[in-house]
């Protein structure tokens, strides 16, 4: 029998009427590593933040090594020997990577910061436990899944015995998850316990030791990972049975709705995006596959509109775009789910009704002359909050509270309703729970058959192969390999994302 | 460890209060220690702000105060900031001052323009100036990157530097050894109410309830609210940055503007050097706005209470010893309180 390193009793926790988690017994396993699953809004981060000490809860206990503990803060929590990794991380980006590891406890050679001792150490830990990271680059410059080692170090600097990651690999790329993993059992081989929330069900199964499901703020099930399946963790999440594959017939493509001829992006010899040509089709869904960083994000910002390209020419509907700012492109005829919704595709201090509206509200019936029917929009909102399930109380609660899901649910109800000609859905399931995916992926599939051009950017392989007609690969700027869905699967895909034409051929 | 909002956050309630009640305890104390009787003093003060026959005085001193509150909260309701408000001030007086003496002037003999609409068309017109230099300033950020922080307070010194150069030269009163222009013929000059209050008050109150009904009701006041809360996810959706900051400029600089006018018109009759500018208007109408966040009904309630703190101000001063940097020093304890409880305490 392993000794119990972190435990919960009835742990309750109410934001007004909503009862966020609702008498929670959890039972962690010194040196394991335990999976916390459950739909959008079950209430995971706000458990997450009472074991860290960012909330109190309204009743029940936490027990530490069998020694009851109340945290008045997160400093306190982390006193104890708690780490967490948010979903945002929280670094300075100016600040190099060991100012931001030893703020707040830096080493001192008398009253002076000791910068040397301070680099060494930093980098002594990140070698200890394999984070490769140079101590001394500044944060700003470093990758997604580099800033994320410089989190868990910040939180082995301080000594973390229990280490928190909530929804680790939703931003990550698959290398980087590996890279992640490898981390993580380390760090169970040097006896430390990790919490780890996700929506992937093959993470769990690869990773984790045991799981606690949670539904609707209560636990509805606990299990030890080899014993059981995906399937009986959707069923513990949901109660019912999730169809995992997208049921949809063959494409039929119309005509050409976005025509992209030697799009660049960047000067130079190798500029970010580099020439690139291809046609999306009125009927079909483009899926774009490639590792994080060869011109994808770039590709999007200039077929939005967010920035302007440096050459080539992109036709939307028979208009030329190349040089127009977003709202010509939106009246063109484009509706965008961005990549990151908390930063670009909301206002976290705005309403339901307000972040719903956006891109509305200069249509009818939402305007009358300059003024807003505020029943329009209030009507407006409450409508897609119900057919998309958004969990929230009603359309004048401020999306802030939302969880991660189902602020992502949100942004989805808002840009699929636009029916615009030209759709493009960045990471469009990005944290959002299994039952959500599917709901998702049947409406992409719907919207495709309603004659919607669909360009879906994606970097979960099985989501680019489960939904694309066509597959574009980039690498460097360019497209690699322009397949057809049939041609494609994970392994050639992956081939070809690294770079090997020869191989995949 | 967050890093902070840049912004103030809108005021929750009971920070308010709570934060006068610091204020008025360390001013008394300061009163106190400098030999005064502190509840004499805040008696002079409540008395010479709000007794009813006080109330016009406090008012006319509202009047110029709470529109700059405006026109300072307009721009920052959008996450923007017009530091400019002295020089459009100035610029708008100035236009106000100058266009009821001159055009009758210019005008042939026949086209003897009345009164009221000789005021009017001064007022537009020293709207239409200001509100287009601050659109100016504006125009630095979204044609030459200046962010507008910089170019809207640099562009207040040459307005202010042209206006005095013409009062003081050119166009000079040269009947006064002052810097000012001549008087404002009579019939244009703004209609009074009672005492020192005259219709520039019903303007300010229409403008405060059309910022207040554009800000809740209407496309425009919903994208600059969202500009404000996320600048980014306005121009995802389509917002465009540029002109939306030009219009913001200009109706922010329309409104300062407009003060200009009403001072000049309805108590200076003509444009003297600096006096619009020396009551610091602009300055207490900036922080009245930053403590609401730029929500235009906070704005104008602290506007209005910085108005009765400022006139009770100057009944203490006549009635006692007490100079009237207390109130000023007041206002900025309120001030600082409330902004710290904003920053602090939020380490996380
Ligand atoms: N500060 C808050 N104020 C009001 N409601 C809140 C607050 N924080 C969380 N909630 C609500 O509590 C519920 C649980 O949220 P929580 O963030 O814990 O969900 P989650 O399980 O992490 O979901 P996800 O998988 O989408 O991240 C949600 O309905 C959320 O809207
Ligand atoms: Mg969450």
């Amino acid at each position: 029998m392993q000794m119990v390193e972190l435990e919960t009793a009835g742990i309750v926790k109410r934001f007004g009427t909503l009862v966020a988690n609702d008498g929670i017994d959890l039972s962690v396993a010194r040196g394991e590593v335990h999976a916390v699953m459950g739909e959008n809004g079950a209430g995971k981060s706000t458990l997450m933040s009472i074991l860290y000490g960012m909330q109190a809860p309204d009743e029940g206990s936490i027990l530490l090594r069998g020694q009851e503990v109340r945290f008045r803060s997160a400093v306190d929590a982390i006193d104890h020997g708690m780490g967490m990794v948010h979903q945002a991380f929280k670094l300075f980006n100016s600040l190099t990577v060991w100012e931001n590891v030893v703020y707040g406890r830096e080493p001192r050679r008398g009253p002076a910061l000791d910068r040397r001792a301070a680099i060494a150490q930093v980098g002594a830990l990140a070698e200890r436990f394999r984070l490769s990271v140079d101590p001394t680059a500044r944060v700003g410059d470093l990758s997604v899944g580099v800033r994320q080692r410089v989190e868990i170090l910040k939180a082995l600097y301080r000594d973390a015995r229990i280490l928190i990651l909530d929804e680790p690999t939703a931003v990550l790329t698959p290398q980087e998850r590996d890279g992640l993993f490898d981390v993580i059992r380390t760090l169970k081989a040097d006896q430390r316990t990790i919490l780890f929330v996700t929506h992937k069900l093959h993470e769990v199964m690869a990773i984790t030791d045991s799981v606690t499901v949670l539904r609707q703020g209560r636990v509805t099930e606990r299990m030890a990972t080899r014993d059981t399946t995906p399937a009986e963790i959707i069923r513990a999440m949901t109660g019912r049975v999730v169809n995992l594959t997208v049921d949809r017939k063959p494409a039929t493509p119309g005509a050409a709705v976005l025509d992209v001829q030697g799009l660049t992006v960047g000067t130079g010899a190798k500029p970010v995006v580099d020439k690139l040509s291809f046609r999306l089709h009125a009927g079909e869904i483009v899926g774009i596959a490639g590792v994080a960083g060869n011109g994808q994000t770039e590709l999007i910002e200039a077929l939005t509109g967010l920035r302007r390209p440096d050459g080539g020419r992109v036709t939307l509907s028979g208009r030329d775009v190349t040089e127009a700012d977003v709202e010509a492109h939106r009246a063109a005829g484009l509706a965008y789910v961005p990549e990151d919704r908390a930063v670009t595709g909301t206002a976290r201090a705005a309403s339901a009704a307000d972040n719903l509206l956006m891109g509305y509200q200069r249509k009818a019936p939402f305007t009358e002359g300059l003024r807003l029917n505020a029943k329009a929009v209030a009507e407006h909102a409450r409508r897609l909050i119900g057919r998309f399930g958004v969990k929230i109380a009603d359309e004048t609660v401020l999306v802030g509270t939302l969880s991660g899901g189902n602020l992502q649910k949100v942004v989805i109800a808002r840009e699929l309703t636009h029916q615009a000609p030209l759709l493009i859905a960045e990471q469009p399931t990005r944290g959002v729970d299994v039952g959500a995916i599917e709901f998702i992926h049947a409406e992409l599939v719907a919207e495709r058959d309603r004659g919607r051009a669909i360009l879906l950017v994606s970097a979960e392989l099985s989501e680019i192969l489960a939904l694309s007609d066509r597959i574009l690969v980039m690498y460097e700027g360019r497209i690699l390999a322009d397949l057809p869905a049939g041609a494609a699967d994970e392994d050639r895909l992956g081939l070809l994302m690294a770079g090997r034409t020869g191989q995949a051929a | 460890m967050t890093p902070r909002p840049s912004r103030l956050p809108a005021l929750s309630l009971p920070a308010v209060p709570l934060a006068i009640l610091i204020g008025v305890v360390l001013g008394g104390l300061l009163v106190l220690v400098s030999g005064g009787n502190p509840l004499d003093a805040y008696w002079r003060i409540l008395v010479g702000s709000l007794a009813p026959a006080n109330w016009p005085d406090t008012l006319n001193w509202a009047v110029p105060l709470v529109g700059m509150t405006i026109a300072a909260a307009i721009p920052l309701r959008g996450g923007m900031v017009n530091l400019g408000g002295d020089g459009q001030l100035a610029i708008g007086g100035f236009v106000a001052a100058v266009l009821p003496v001159m055009l009758p002037q210019i005008l042939p003999e026949a086209i003897a323009l009345p009164g009221p609409v000789l005021a009017a068309l001064a007022i537009l017109a020293a709207m239409l100036a200001s509100g287009l230099y601050a659109a100016l300033a504006a125009l630095g950020e979204v044609r030459f990157g200046i962010p507008m922080l910089i170019s809207s307070l640099l562009l207040s010194y040459p307005a202010i530097g042209v206006t005095s150069y013409f009062v003081g030269f050119p166009l000079r009163d040269t009947t006064t050894g002052l810097s000012q222009t001549a008087m404002i013929p009579e019939g244009a000059r703004l209609m009074t109410i009672s005492g020192p209050l005259n219709i520039g008050l019903l303007m300010i109150v229409a403008v405060a309830a059309l910022v207040l009904y554009v800000d809740r009701r209407t496309v425009g006041g919903y994208e600059l609210r969202m500009r404000g809360l996320n600048p980014r996810f306005t121009a995802y959706g389509g917002v465009k940055p540029g002109p939306q900051m030009l219009r913001t400029l200009f109706a922010s600089g329309a409104i300062a503007g407009l003060v200009g006018a009403i001072i000049v018109l309805g108590s200076l009759y003509r444009f003297q050097d600096g006096a619009l500018l020396s009551p610091g208007y602009t300055w207490s109408g900036l922080m009245a706005a930053l403590l609401a966040g730029g929500e235009p009904l906070g704005a104008i309630t602290a506007g209005l209470f910085f108005a009765a703190l400022q006139t009770g101000g100057f009944a203490m001063q006549r009635e006692t010893e007490i100079p009237r940097v207390l109130t000023m020093i007041l206002q900025a304890i309120i001030i600082l309180f409330l902004a710290m409880r904003h920053g602090v305490g939020r380490r996380g």
